[in-house]
């Protein structure tokens, strides 16, 4: 047994001490290390690049893109194209309404599902910056994508009307181009709201589609749920929303069923996020 | 510069951490060694402000990791290789770390090159990588924003030992340029030649601490003399516990001088007087960890 040791005590650190260091080191960083925290702004950087710097991302929001453009060209051809703005509106908002809230899913199931949360939540600790930043890279993403498909579905109008020959009706009012922008980044902050609350993929998503088919079933079967879906039910009280002017009571059903959805959810997660273990 | 002072971590009744404390200097590698499920990857993560304490507190640089003005800048950490995103290429990684760091993208050129990620890998997907490319990357990301600290947990898994080598060569530079590294591995031998200090925890409990050399070095003294049988007679009488030797001669449990004047006295000559063999580390841990280990099937 001595003998094992005694070979091990002469060879100790030998090599280390022995041999040059043949591994290069990392240059030091010149100046001084930061004194303050990471700028806001570098962390929405941050969130935005990882919405599509994976495959998963960037073919859902190609997908999103594919989408709009079929609706459009559906439109285009049906009818000689012979629709009001409004219908060509309709038609991109319908499909981003539908699918951008996985936008908001991934950007923060993805964290936990790939594990990813264990660097991220190291290089920033301030937890619920981070959480914000991917609230606001979401919504960054969400106005993007509206203005980009109301412009789209401008031009598409446009050429329908100097190409197809048909009718030139632009007759949109301001706010109905609000609401459905709001309806668009409102599903958005759902999917977010959704994620954050459990913080896994495929149980966010079924969640967020179930949602609205799960009322109406229950409302079919339950006048009380029918009339608590009136406050409740997003789907519905978002609706308006397209049509540009809400009664005070449409706002109220709206305001309700945000803060149920939306709102609580978020909180709930907020404050998950900055107490839990990160695994 | 890391301190965990009077660090415990409950999970309901299961006690992960039981009033851990240790230190790790400054320009010195301090290895953390303990038998799976000791609480290591537990420790590294408080440290890290991953994991909540129960009570205690650790400290980097003399703060919470939380009160680190941005972390990267500060404290390099490889915790995990496989906690990156499988769809995103190394360089992406980097990339992403180097924005929240703040340091230029030419830097993540200069971790690939540092741990040997050639231009070709750098772009393929973190699924398809190896578990050696991952701890390569790891290191890589830890190392970006030039840290003063690194913890670093099993850095040498599924490295070949051309890259355990490499590892090896890195700490120490890292440490002999004033960093200070923590690092946990079950790799002893390893750990015997990096590591200037050494943590042993076991069951969630330091059970030693200290300088390698202090933790390796024998206990007792090694005497040979013309008649052992006299001499133990002689050291026992003295009051000190002796055993023979496997070498040969005894083993006292006390200092040469010690040995040497009761030889003197009982008048037996001396032909042979060192300090204890030094124990490996294998052995130590063995010793150290035996009331924490698993139970082993008996061979």
């Amino acid at each position: 047994m001595s003998t094992t040791t005694a070979t091990t005590t002469t060879t100790r650190r030998a090599p280390a001490d022995s041999t040059p260091h043949v591994a290069r080191l990392p240059e030091p960083l010149a100046g001084p290390r930061p004194a303050r925290g990471i700028p806001f702004g570098r962390l929405v950087r941050a969130e935005l690049r990882k919405m599509i710097d994976t495959r998963a991302g960037r073919w859902l929001l190609v997908a999103i893109g594919v989408v709009i453009a079929g609706a459009l060209t559906v439109l285009f051809v049906q009818q000689g194209g012979d629709h009001p703005y409004g219908a060509y509106l309709q038609a991109t908002a319908m499909p981003m309404a539908l699918l951008l809230p996985v936008v908001g899913i991934l950007a923060v199931t993805s964290e936990w599902s790939q594990r990813t949360a264990l660097v991220t939540f190291t290089l920033e600790a301030r937890r619920a910056r981070v959480a914000w930043a991917k609230v606001v890279a979401a919504l960054a993403v969400g106005v993007v994508a509206v203005v980009l498909s109301f412009a789209l579905a401008a031009a598409v109008h446009a050429a329908a009307i100097g190409l197809r020959g048909a009718t030139g009706d632009w007759g949109v009012e301001g706010t109905v181009l609000l609401g459905a922008g709001g309806y668009v980044l409102l599903g958005l902050l759902q999917g977010l709201a959704f994620g954050m609350l459990l913080r896994n993929t495929p149980a966010a998503v079924v969640l967020y589609y179930v949602l609205p088919t799960g009322w109406s079933i229950l409302g079919s079967l339950w006048s009380a749920a029918a009339s608590a879906g009136e406050w409740l039910d997003l789907n519905r009280t978002m609706q308006p929303l397209f049509g540009g002017s809400l009664t005070g009571e449409q706002w109220a059903q709206l305001g309700t069923s945000v803060g149920v959805w939306v709102l609580l959810p978020l909180l709930v997660g907020m404050v998950w996020v900055t107490r839990a273990e990160v695994k | 510069m890391i301190t965990v002072d009077h660090l415990t971590k409950r999970y309901g009744a299961f006690t992960a951490l039981d009033d851990v404390s240790f230190s790790a200097r400054p320009g010195r590698v301090t290895g953390f060694l303990g038998p799976n499920g000791a609480g290591k990857t537990t420790a590294m993560r408080v440290v890290a402000g991953l994991t909540p304490a129960s009570s205690g507190t650790a400290t980097v640089l003399g703060r919470p990791y939380a009160a680190l003005p941005t972390p990267g800048r500060h404290v390099g950490l490889l915790l995990d290789a496989s906690a990156q995103h499988a769809g995103r290429t190394g360089r992406e990684v980097l990339t992403l770390g180097a924005i929240l760091t703040g340091v230029d993208r030419r830097r993540v050129d200069e971790m690939l090159d540092v741990v040997g990620l050639t231009e070709k890998e750098s772009l393929r997907r973190v699924r398809n990588y190896s578990l050696g490319m991952r701890q390569r990357l790891g290191l890589a990301h830890a190392l970006l924003g030039d840290p003063e600290v690194l913890v670093l947990d099993e850095p040498a898994n599924g490295l070949d030992p051309a890259g355990i080598r490499w590892m090896r060569d890195v700490l120490r530079g890292y440490a002999a340029r004033g960093g200070t590294v923590l690092l946990s591995s079950h790799l002893l031998n390893e750990i015997e030649r990096v590591a200037d200090d050494l943590v042993v925890i076991g069951n969630g409990r330091v059970v030693a601490a200290g300088t390698t050399d202090e933790l390796l070095s024998g206990t007792g003294t090694v005497a040979r003399s013309v008649d052992d049988a006299a001499l133990a007679e002689a050291l026992r009488a003295a009051g000190v516990a002796v055993s023979p030797s496997a070498t040969g001669g005894l083993v006292a449990e006390t200092d040469a001088d010690t040995v040497g004047r009761v030889a003197l006295g009982a008048g037996v000559a001396l032909r042979e007087l060192r300090a204890g063999d030094e124990r490996g580390l294998e052995e130590m841990f063995l010793e150290l960890t035996a009331g924490a280990a698993r139970e082993e099937v008996a061979a």
